[in-house]
């Protein structure tokens, strides 16, 4: 559409335009990148996880007690001499409990 | 429309969406830069798109104009501008024309249509666009505002020149 431009207020609205020239126009406001995933989020629960697993209580190592044994004894044998006597026995044979004392009975 | 093509769209606009804010947010730079700034990023985060068929410029001016309105309101600002009484022309000592605030004494409808259609070299429709409002209530606007910011401008003139005359007189005694 055309519309009769009048030719005062063109004028007008002119030198308002001209006097905006000296107007200081803030600049172009820098585009903020936008994330989709907030990093943060997973990367402080695996810093939490980790800090986690470095304080845990470390477990004492459990000695695995050793499948067989050898059971050196001093024997005297028919000329009452001593002897020694070199067994080897499975460690279950020579584990005792350490409440058998008092099964003793007296 | 991609994000750099949005990007340079509105950089190719800066200058002239600043302007648009500053008229809509009643001549206040440092409102109409928080503005710009909303605006950017509604319309780079995707909140605000542009249909195919709408003029860009338009859709930018309508996207600032309606954002100003809200940075108005939040401020308290918006119902003087809105509820402003019509003002009558009143001599002002001021040594050249103030037209700023030859314009603001208009009602804001009026102030947005001459705004858009004489500085901003929009047509009544696309203004028309802008405002979402039909044209005939623009064509009415349009027609009450040129009325009466001329006749403000005839009597801001009258007013110089018998200050001028005056003047002269008072230096020839």
């Amino acid at each position: 559409m055309t519309q009769d431009k009048d030719t005062e207020l063109k004028a007008f609205f002119d030198q308002m335009k001209e006097k905006d020239q000296n107007l200081t126009i803030p600049e172009f406001p820098e585009a903020v990148k936008t994330r989709s995933i907030n990093w943060w989020i997973p990367i402080g629960i695996a810093a939490s996880l980790m800090l986690g697993f470095l304080l845990l209580p470390q477990e004492e190592m459990i000695t695995e007690p050793p499948a067989e044994v050898i059971v050196i004894t001093l024997q005297n044998d028919e000329n009452k001499e001593q002897q020694i006597l070199i067994e080897e026995k499975t460690y279950l044979e020579t584990w005792e409990s350490p409440t058998s004392s008092l099964l003793a009975e007296y | 429309m991609k994000r750099n093509q949005l990007e340079t769209l509105l950089r190719q606009h800066h200058r002239e969406a600043y302007l648009w804010a500053r008229q809509c947010c009643g001549f206040d730079g440092e409102m109409a830069k928080d503005v710009v700034q909303v605006v950017f990023l509604k319309i780079l985060e995707g909140k605000a798109k542009l249909n195919h068929d709408r003029n860009a410029k338009t859709w930018l001016f309508s996207i600032i104009r309606f954002t100003a309105i809200d940075e108005l309101r939040k401020t308290g600002k918006w119902s003087s501008i809105e509820n402003e009484p019509e003002l009558v022309f009143e001599e002002t000592e001021s040594e050249e024309t103030n037209y700023e605030s030859l314009v603001k004494r208009l009602p804001k409808m009026q102030q947005e249509v001459l705004l858009m259609v004489f500085y901003h070299d929009m047509t009544l429709e696309q203004t028309a666009e802008v405002l979402q409002l039909h044209i005939g209530t623009v064509r009415t606007h349009y027609g009450r505002g040129k009325k009466r910011l001329k006749e403000w401008i005839e009597a801001d003139r009258s007013f110089e020149v018998s200050k001028n005359l005056e003047g002269f007189k008072q230096s020839k005694k």
